[in-house]
């Protein structure tokens, strides 16, 4: 029981008359990395923005550490949660540091006292050499070498690169990841890589969402395939490769398979 | 890196000042031309941090700087109390204002937002009207002079006092953009749900944002109803509103600096522009549009890009990448 770091249960979510999800159960172990793969409407998404708080879910209920996770998405931020957006949401205007710094100045602000205290504390050490520290560290960590660049300058893979960075800035319990993959290049795929290994390393879970299984299943320790909002397969990845749900979902038909 | 770079425009300002400073010498008109310069800029500085930095369009800034005015007026009239008490009292008067109506107006935004707090300046000018313990619509006159300490300054003293005040707050804005809490709220202009994803909650942030941008006017209130001994409630009418929405864009949004030179340029432009002496708000008007039209970014902008184009060498230090 202490091993599991999320646990949903019956997870239900309709967007008007079309249903999202529907009696979904997660799990994800502490070191673990779980892949939440699927084609596009599957609801990998909407999984995510349920679990983080960005929807709130009709049925079912989810446990981080054992403990309800309800609230808006900055108590689950401040409770361990970190993630990443399918269209990055990262600030343009601002240079990739101020971006990945935003991962450790938006945590300290966990109460409207802490808000205050922490605009004083701003006025008073505007540029906080551990902060500064702690971005090159990162930014080191995944391979980002240019910091001073306007975030809106970057090509999509470098953007998604960047808010891994800002989601391992947070020091995450569990990260997710909503299709890190999509635009990266060689580098940019490393670093992914390297933050997830950072994050299991230190004993937290991590779910990467991908349409592509053949990509992740090098990555990930478990697979879980969703399919019109039910989940089709849960396993190790050679085995979704392998099984006939895989087949189904992405081709219409487990003839080939003998099944 | 910029951290030099970064105070320069701070730098440049205290210069600037010093030099308004002794050019408006002994004369009177030119020092009541800097006092009002030095509330507008302390107006824009209250707008500068909610609507450049945080894209809020919430927008009683004239009700603030009224606020700040009238604490000035009623600590002289109602108290024997030092009247730099009303410097104090404003602030906190006009930051529980903003958050009060941050609260009752959280959902809204954008435009909805503009017009619902826009409603409530021309509400809040019309209770100043109609309330006698405030003086109705003859306002507070006879404020006694600022004493600190037994200390009265001069008219003179007063100008400098003032820069003082504004170089102060501005710089003091300046730091906390560059913050890491500025950086927050940067972040949460253009993308929220990063931010609350983060960790931060954004209305919680936005109140707070508002409580301060409302202080720092009702600064400007203050100042001038020192500066004048008296406030009427015309004084600030939703013409300020309007103007210190352009304080930013005419100076440059990238630094509150720009809001501060904009405050300058709006008084020069509306007021001591002797040669059309009676229609100032017209010679605003088309410098604005002139300033808006070669200088997009502010004029702040526009020096930069010159010094960029002028000094390659400088633009490749500023991208040691």
């Amino acid at each position: 029981m202490t091993d599991r770091l999320l646990d949903g249960r019956s997870i239900g979510k309709r967007y008007g008359g079309v249903v999202a999800l529907d009696g979904v159960d997660i799990q994800l172990q502490r070191g673990e990395i779980l892949g939440l793969v699927g084609p596009n409407g599957a609801g990998k998404t909407t999984l995510v923005d349920v679990i983080t708080g960005a929807q709130s879910l009709d049925v079912g209920e989810l446990r981080l550490n054992g403990v309800l996770l309800t609230g808006p998405p900055s108590k689950r931020a401040r409770s361990g949660l970190a993630r990443t957006f399918q269209h990055p949401q990262l600030a343009a205007d601002l240079s990739v540091a101020e971006n990945l710094l935003l991962g450790r100045a938006a945590i300290r602000m966990s109460s409207p006292w802490k808000t205050i205290t922490g605009a004083v504390a701003g006025v008073l050490h505007p540029r906080p050499k551990e902060d500064r520290q702690a971005v090159e560290n990162l930014a080191a960590e995944v391979n980002i070498t240019d910091l001073d660049r306007p975030a809106g300058e970057l090509s999509l893979g470098e953007q998604r690169l960047v808010e891994v960075g800002r989601a391992l800035g947070q020091n995450p319990t569990i990260m997710l990841l909503d299709e890190p993959f999509a635009g990266a290049d060689a580098v940019g795929i490393a670093g992914i890589i390297e933050a997830v290994r950072i994050v299991q390393r230190r004993g937290n879970g991590v779910i990467v969402v991908d349409h592509n299984v053949d990509l992740v299943s090098e990555l990930v320790d478990r697979v879980m395939l969703l399919h019109l909002g039910h989940v089709a397969f849960d396993g190790p990845p050679a085995e979704c490769l392998a099984s006939t749900e895989m087949q189904v979902v992405y081709f219409g038909t487990g003839a080939d398979h003998g099944a | 890196m910029r951290i030099a770079n970064e105070y320069k425009s701070g730098a440049v300002s205290v210069v600037g000042a010093v030099l308004l400073i002794v050019w408006v010498g002994s004369n009177a008109y030119r020092q009541d031309l800097f006092t009002l310069a030095a509330t507008y800029a302390l107006i824009g500085l209250g707008v500068y941090l909610p609507y450049v930095l945080g894209g809020s369009l919430a927008l009683a800034y004239n009700a603030y700087a009224a606020v700040g005015a009238y604490a000035v007026g009623l600590v002289s009239s109602k108290t024997g109390l030092p009247v730099a008490l009303g410097w104090l009292a404003g602030p906190v008067v006009a930051a529980t204002i903003a958050v009060v109506l941050g609260m009752a107006t959280r959902r809204l935004s954008g435009f909805y937002l503009a017009a619902v707090t826009l409603l409530f300046s021309t509400a809040f000018g019309t209770w100043l009207i109609d309330t006698d313990w405030i003086g109705s619509s003859g306002g507070i006159g006879g404020i006694r002079p600022l004493g600190l300490f037994g200390w009265q300054p001069t008219r003179y003293q007063f100008v400098v006092l003032s820069a003082l005040v504004v170089l102060i707050i501005a710089f003091l804005v300046d730091r906390l953009r560059m913050s890491p809490w500025g950086v927050v709220l940067r972040t949460a202009r253009s993308v929220p749900l990063a931010v609350e994803s983060a960790g931060a909650r954004v209305p919680t942030l936005n109140l707070v944002v508002l409580a301060i941008g409302a202080g720092i006017a009702s600064l400007g209130g203050s100042l001038f109803a020192t500066s004048v001994h008296g406030i009427t409630p015309e004084t600030f009418t939703l013409t300020i509103v309007f103007l210190s929405l352009f304080m930013p864009l005419i100076g440059g949004i990238g630094t509150p600096w720009g809001a501060v030179l904009g405050a300058v340029i709006i008084v020069e432009l509306t007021l001591n522009f002797s040669a059309f002496s009676s229609s100032g708000t017209l010679i605003l008007s088309l410098g604005v549009l002139v300033i808006l039209m070669v200088a997009p970014r502010g004029v702040l902008g526009y020096i930069d890009t010159v010094r960029k184009r002028l000094m390659p060498d400088a633009s490749a230090q500023d991208g040691v990448r």
